[in-house]
């Protein structure tokens, strides 16, 4: 089938078929590697883009259900945002293979006010995984950036 | 509390370690603006590829041992490229493996489940899911043996028929095969007493009385004898395992996430008969590894590909597949620990039985190293280990952070505070009394420098209000050494560019512990320029010169110093520099006397925690880690390092355990297996311990073993004797200490007083 997706501000087209899933539309279609595949099974938020600035996994995600709203992936975050600059400022990656996808979680938190501590921080990144182990200071970085 | 003010305490001494990078002003990273790794403006070896390439999925066994008697391709569309053992034979590929010669890129007899067996080759993924989906194996099916112990038993079936060593350089040691057994290679250390008896070649039972060495034990009035089990865990790198291949004129191409990429230079050549020159190995940032990429793992057969079809092929592993690619080795570590009365240490016995799974890998230097970290960081007058690398039919187990060093430490340690409840003296007193200090001899004959036991443990313990001969209720600590690969060599290359920036060559692969960054900020240093002037290649073997290995933490030590030399080099010929350093040693197989490790990783753990005596759940208020850095280069990565390594092993000691049912992994996915998340991580603090002047230690490991013994001390103090990790709430509670004994306050303790 034929989708238009409007992703980080432009119109995607792209002949796929239905149960695709949205990563792979972003990833293959979209020329877009912000988003990527760890898990599968929609648990470990590497897949995180932003649905209406909900956060989603995209990996779980049939891409047609994505018609009609505004995907926002990593891309389409302007390196001054206030989150961003708070991850870089508190040195808060490693691998980095992760971190888009606690970005964009980081982001819809602090937007929608449930950052107000470090243990609201802790609840709302419950499922975006980090092998490295990088979650103190990726919870510092947030914290901050809710300030 | 605790915790905010170790962090300040740890934040304090960042700021005076920050040393001589020239960062600008408020940035934490030698890159100009965002770091790239925030907004995904780096490629991983999944994110690139090259045009036209097909994909290869690899078919698996789904029987743990026997024979493929057959393959059914009828339904395969014509254009799909199907390729079985006969075209490994066909291109005449010898078998191979980094430490023993046991692999073959596609093999007729599958060892465990999840072997490769075939592959096919389509020119979308889709079709490639497609086509592996469609080809139907008949085998015929052979008995299995999963367990150790039950794989050393005397009858019991082998999985390989004969041994046969590798000679690639990957095999840094004399290998001691046991031939009839499943043992592909047996380490051993005897201290001088203890050389040149008649003993067993292999010992295969648990509660073996070990009559030749008992002698050791003769002057101990109390002795330890316990076994402690560790199972098979993952490595769970976010980023799978992606490889991509080419043949460009006769020479193999491959750009791949790997840690390794000299050694898979000089294993492709081997395996396609090439010169080492004629094979290059391109290596992007890795998404993680932990040690899941080391050595051959996807390379081989998507080069066979990319040479049967005459095309780039790509081979992205499932999450299932990359599960099942390489494990950590399940192991059973036998401790027997004897003390004086008086709490001085007298002899050590291990018996380290390591599940290599169906393949050896770097098993064997798994079991070495397993077999001296579990010594410890103590004095002795006998010491006798044996560790044996075992095959069986489940997944290869293979370099895994930490290095074996985990599940040995874990027996040992916990050993340590059996014995200090034997005797009645203070836990921590106990270690303080036996510690290596500076000057004294290890096991290996080693003489020890640069060592800090003694400061780490005191660290330790005051980070959980430990008291000397207080309550120590909930309360436990662990200390531990860990050697670095030994021997090694680091070579780097400076080369000064037209724009006036230095560009730094080396083979240091980056997989998040910022390799790049490291060489970037030491290059600004030694080169006296601002960070902006330096720029690192990718590790690439056709440009960068030889470097054994990105593991065991040795990386940050052992590059620097080439880097220095190689600047040094530069700053005096001119615009190119040359940098080369060697570490030697080694240790003979037979006594473990040599040198184990050129440097010590050094460090200690802490927990304080509650157990809920109806759940058996453990409630961490404080896990602390004291990790010896010597000289920090990037101390915001070297606190990422230490938190990592102590959030991994927080998984290990807690929940993290992969399941089997008749070798098939029931658990391959992160619903089923859990690993860490933020909610996970709120008692965690700690500290890298840096000395004015010192040099450069590897941190990327050091606080994963002392984590779960330090949390099951903590768990005994409250009476639950566990012997297995992880510690469960299941696990805990069959560990209660019965109601009806008065027993002794850590359950029960197996041995007898000593003479």
């Amino acid at each position: 089938m034929n989708l238009a997706l409007r992703v980080n501000g432009r119109t995607i087209h792209a002949d796929v078929e239905p149960e695709t899933m949205l990563v792979d539309v972003l990833r293959e279609h979209a020329g877009l590697t912000g988003p990527r595949v760890t898990c599968g099974v929609g648990l470990c938020g590497t897949c995180t883009v932003l649905m209406d600035e909900q956060p989603v996994s995209a990996c779980i995600l049939m891409a047609p259900l994505a018609q009609g709203t505004e995907i926002t992936t990593i891309e389409g975050i302007p390196e001054d945002d206030a989150v961003v600059r708070c991850f870089d400022r508190h040195h808060a990656f490693q691998c980095g293979f992760c971190i888009p996808g606690m970005v964009l979680t980081g982001r819809a938190m602090v937007a929608e006010g449930h950052a107000a501590d470090r243990e609201e921080i802790r609840e709302g990144l419950g499922g975006n995984l980090c092998r490295c182990g990088c979650y103190l200071k990726i919870i510092d970085a947030i914290e901050e950036a809710a300030q | 509390m605790n915790t905010s003010t170790a962090r300040a305490r740890r934040d304090q001494d960042n700021n005076e370690g920050t040393g001589n990078a020239r960062l600008r002003p408020g940035e934490t990273s030698a890159v100009q603006g965002v770091n790239p790794r925030i907004t995904a403006g780096i490629r991983y070896a999944t994110d690139g590829g090259i045009p036209g390439e097909w994909h290869l999925r690899i078919i698996r066994s789904s029987v743990p041992a026997g024979r493929v008697t057959g393959f059914q391709t009828a339904l395969l569309d014509d254009e799909i490229i199907f390729l079985t053992p006969d075209d490994v034979d066909a291109a005449g590929l010898p078998a191979f493996g980094c430490q023993i010669a046991d692999q073959t890129v596609l093999t007729r007899e599958p060892k465990f489940v999840g072997d490769a067996i075939a592959a096919v080759l389509a020119p979308t993924l889709a079709a490639a899911r497609i086509a592996a989906s469609l080809v139907e194996v008949s085998y015929e099916r052979a008995p299995a043996v999963f367990d150790e112990m039950a794989a050393i038993a005397p009858d019991a079936l082998l999985v390989h028929r004969s041994h046969a060593t590798s000679e690639s350089d990957s095999a840094y040691f004399d290998m001691r095969p046991q031939d009839g057994t499943n043992v592909c290679h047996r380490f051993r250390i005897r201290t001088a007493a203890l050389q040149g008896r008649q003993e067993p070649n292999v010992i295969t039972e648990l509660d073996d009385s070990d009559t030749a060495l008992a002698d050791a034990f003769a002057q101990a009035d109390v002795i330890i004898d316990e076994v402690f089990h560790t199972p098979a865990a993952a490595h769970v790198p976010m980023e799978p395992h992606a490889t991509n291949a080419q043949w460009v004129e006769g020479r193999l191409e491959v750009v791949t996430g790997t840690q390794t990429p000299f050694n898979m230079r000089q294993d492709l050549a081997h395996i396609f008969g090439l010169a080492a020159d004629d094979v290059r190995i391109v290596v992007p940032p890795m998404g993680g590894a932990f040690g899941a990429k080391t050595f051959i793992r996807t390379e081989a057969i998507t080069a066979l590909a990319a040479r049967v079809s005459g095309r780039p092929v790509r081979c992205v592993l499932d999450r299932d597949e990359v599960f099942n690619e390489v494990t950590r080795h399940p192991s059973t570590v036998r401790i027997r620990l004897g003390a004086k009365a008086d709490g001085t240490f007298v002899a050590k016995r291990i018996w380290a039985y390591v599940n290599t799974g169906a393949y050896a890998d770097c098993g064997p230097g798994v079991a070495q190293k397993m077999g001296y970290a579990g010594v410890g960081p103590y004095r002795f007058e006998h010491v006798a280990v044996d560790s044996y690398c075992i095959y069986t039919n489940l997944p290869p187990g293979g370099a895994f952070r930490g290095y074996g060093a985990m599940q040995s430490v874990w027996a040992s340690e916990r050993a340590v505070d059996l014995l200090a409840d034997r005797l009645g003296i203070d836990a921590v007193e106990l270690r303080r009394q036996n510690l290596l200090r500076e000057g004294d001899t290890f096991c290996t004959g080693e003489v020890m420098h640069d060592s800090h036991f003694e400061e780490l443990l005191d660290d330790a313990a005051s980070a959980v209000g430990w008291e000397k001969d207080g309550d120590r209720a909930g309360k436990g600590v662990a200390i531990m050494l860990k050697g670095m690969q030994t021997p090694s060599k680091a070579e780097a290359r400076i080369q000064l560019l037209p724009d006036g920036r230095y560009e730094v060559q080396a083979g240091t692969a980056d997989m998040g512990q910022g390799a790049s960054e490291m060489l970037t900020r030491l290059a600004a240093e030694y080169l006296k320029c601002d960070v902006d002037q330096i720029v690192v290649c990718t590790p690439d073997t056709d440009r960068v010169p030889y470097d054994t290995r990105t593991t065991s933490s040795r990386s940050t030590h052992m590059m620097s110093r080439a880097l220095a030399d190689a600047a040094q080099d530069l700053l005096q010929h001119g615009t190119v520099g040359h940098g080369y350093v060697s570490n030697d040693g080694g240790l003979d197989p037979d006594t473990g006397q040599g040198v184990a490790s050129s440097h010590w990783h050094q460090g200690s753990a802490a927990a304080s925690l509650d157990v809920d005596e109806e759940t058996g759940v453990i409630t961490l208020r404080t896990l602390y880690a004291s990790s010896y850095a010597g000289k920090v280069v990037n101390p915001h990565g070297a606190d990422l390092q230490n938190e990592g390594s102590m959030i991994l092993g927080l998984g290990s000691a807690l929940f993290e355990e992969l399941q089997f049912s008749d070798g098939q992994m029931t658990n391959p996915n992160l619903s089923d297996y859990n690993i860490a998340s933020a909610l996970d991580v709120v008692s965690i603090s700690h500290k890298v311990m840096q000395i004015p002047g010192a040099e450069v230690h590897g941190l990327g490991e050091t606080a994963v073993p002392p984590v779960p013994p330090a949390i099951g001390n903590a768990v005994a103090s409250f009476g639950y004797h566990v012997t297995r990790l992880p510690m469960t709430p299941e696990r805990v509670l069959a560990a209660a200490p019965s109601h009806e004994q008065a027993s002794p306050p850590v359950g029960h303790i197996q041995g007898e007083e000593g003479a």
